[in-house]
């Protein structure tokens, strides 16, 4: 009765909201945003009736992994979108008149669609679909509640699905990373808090004692988003009838803000969910344990701590006061021992079982991931010292350093859980091909490499360029020619990306196939069901 | 609370917190007695069983 009233409690006020824009929006693009709203609130309704009835099943003794497949799906499936417009978007830079000068494709729109779609639809989904399995594997508990866990999947792809198509109408705050208007954010918020509440149930009903490392770091994730996202969009709609909003926030205050948020989005989506997914799929698949569980402990309060005060590196040289950049750069290099400690921690896991990284993609796809992350995480501080930022900063240099983080790390270690998850929780044997899975690895291997390799040339020239003057102090280079020099990088970055997105394709083809085949023999059964 | 103010907090009590609060964790987590209980907790994800008991 409690959790259907909840449940009640999250669909109606949004399925209300999606009326009210339809009744008085006046923007057409918002008003089919209020019809988006309505009909997936009336799917949740129809859910909600059906799963009435059947309330009391909810306790056999089964782990619910139907809402860990749709998370699967769903994140494939915004990866490919998401790494389609990364792809259009780096031709778009070697060729600019591929912007095709409509409003609706230039880079400004299709920018966000891009982040939104890997950071939220790709990551997000991938976080939520395995934090859901590894807290019930982990706490031997079965997700708590029926139809809560459906509700979070289900708005929180609204949420994405809002986003993404209200970008090339024009629909957006203009906060990196926190485009979406007010009524997207409002309905991500009630979902977030949805999501803690399902996760705390599932671990209040445990039956292991010790709540496992891995959700500490599931946990740190989303609490702290649920923070980030409601102080980085504090706004005033304009009224009911316009997708607009002003912020609380202005000048020196609003960009502190958006890098408090921006920068630890990386810090604890990007970073503190992964260590969540790594702390578990890397030791399962290996078959053994942690090298240093109590490693993992300190490592998880040092970040957990430390990155909360990075943002402002993000701010150098600005008008933001001297003490809160130096503290920012401060506690980014000390960042770097708690992030080392997880990745030796990571790497060390596998003794014993580097014959393993050899044979088994989704192994390997791990461990590399686990070098980026140190490979990012290093150059992330080095690149937070105030002499290498003020050579660094505005270049191509940052956007390399954030895709080694993001596809090297992110993506890569995605890639291997999803190769391992996938056959667990549609219990089959194993994946379809792993003669694809180890193609994919070398493919987007090569990607990643060209890509980031690239970007730190040219990032690092553009900056060179900037910087050189002749003996009255004028500017050597006019900015066109630091823009003209970028070409052959940019050809390059677009071919690594096109790779990238090849190795998404193959991925998608490989989880179908392997879905698509047959169940596990009964002896070699992944999951049994108890009853 | 100026910023000065704020300032002088956090280079004080705000980073004698932090340090105390990294010493009090350190010493929980490598305290002797502990040992067996994590090392045993980090054996959780092994366990092959697939069948929830709650």
């Amino acid at each position: 009765m409690t959790e259907r009233f909840f449940s009640f409690l999250v669909v109606i006020p949004i399925l209300a909201l999606g009326i009210a824009i339809t009744s008085f929006g006046k923007d057409t693009g918002y008003v089919a945003h209020g019809w988006i709203i309505v009909a997936f609130s009336i799917f949740a309704v129809k859910r909600l009736i059906n799963d009435w009835g059947t309330a009391k099943s909810e306790k056999t003794l089964t782990y619910n992994d139907d809402v860990v497949k749709i998370g699967i799906i769903a994140a494939v499936t915004w990866a490919i979108i998401g790494f389609v417009a990364g792809d259009i978007l780096a031709w778009q830079l070697a060729i600019p008149s591929l912007n095709a000068d409509t409003s609706w494709s230039n880079f400004g729109r299709l920018r966000p669609i891009h982040t939104t779609c890997v950071l939220f639809g790709f990551a997000g989904n991938a976080l939520i679909a395995t934090s859901f399995y590894v807290v019930q594997r982990t706490s031997k508990a079965r997700l708590a509640g029926k139809t809560m866990p459906w509700m979070v999947m289900l708005y929180y792809n609204l949420f994405v699905t809002l986003a993404v198509t209200g970008y090339p109408l024009g629909i957006t705050q203009s906060r990196e990373y926190a485009e979406p208007e007010w009524y997207a954010d409002l309905i991500l918020l009630v979902i977030w808090i949805a999501y803690l509440v399902t996760y705390l149930r599932t671990l209040a009903r445990r039956a292991e004692p010790h709540i496992y490392v891995a959700n500490w770091y599931y946990l740190a994730f989303i609490v702290v988003i649920a923070v980030l996202h409601l102080v980085n969009n504090l706004a005033v709609p304009v009224s009911i009838s316009s997708p607009q909003s002003y912020s609380l926030f202005s000048g020196v205050q609003d960009a502190m803000t958006q890098w408090w948020y921006g920068h630890n989005s990386a810090g604890f989506l990007l970073t503190a969910g992964f260590l969540g997914m790594l702390y578990y799929f890397l030791p399962k698949a290996a078959d053994r344990p942690i090298y240093s569980y109590r490693m993992s402990i300190i490592g998880f309060w040092g970040i957990t701590f430390l990155y909360l005060w990075v943002g402002s590196h993000h701010l150098h040289y600005t008008a933001l006061p001297e003490w809160v950049q130096v503290l920012g750069m401060t506690m980014s290099v000390v960042l770097l021992v708690p992030s080392w400690a997880s990745v030796f921690n990571g790497l060390f896991t596998l003794n014993g079982a580097w014959d393993k990284v050899r044979t088994d993609p989704a192994i390997r796809f791990m461990m590399v991931a686990v070098l980026f992350y140190g490979l990012a995480t290093f150059e992330g501080s080095f690149m937070a010292l105030k002499p290498v930022n003020a050579l660094s900063h505005y270049t191509d240099w940052t956007v390399g350093h954030v895709h080694a983080g993001a596809l090297g790390w992110v993506a890569f270690l995605t890639f291997g859980a999803m190769y391992k998850l996938v056959p667990w929780v549609w219990q089959r044997e194993e994946i379809y091909s792993v003669k694809l899975a180890s193609i994919h690895f070398w493919v987007a291997l090569l990607g990643t490499f060209i890509y980031v390799g690239s970007m730190w040339n040219s990032g690092i020239t553009q900056s060179l360029m900037w910087q050189t003057y002749d003996g009255d102090g004028n500017f050597v280079y006019a900015f066109i020619d630091t823009v003209i020099a970028m070409k052959p990088y940019y050809w390059a970055r677009a071919i690594g990306g096109l790779l990238f997105l090849i190795g998404g394709c193959l991925l998608a083809f490989n989880i179908y196939m392997t879905v698509q085949g047959p169940r596990a023999r009964a002896g070699n059964a992944v999951a049994v069901p108890a009853e | 609370m100026s910023q000065d103010a704020g300032l002088v907090f956090l280079k004080t009590w705000g980073a004698l917190y932090l340090l105390a609060f990294f010493i009090g964790m350190t010493v929980w987590t490598y305290w002797p007695s502990r040992k067996k209980g994590l090392e045993g907790a980090s054996r959780i994800p092994l366990d092959n069983g697939d069948k929830p008991c709650r």
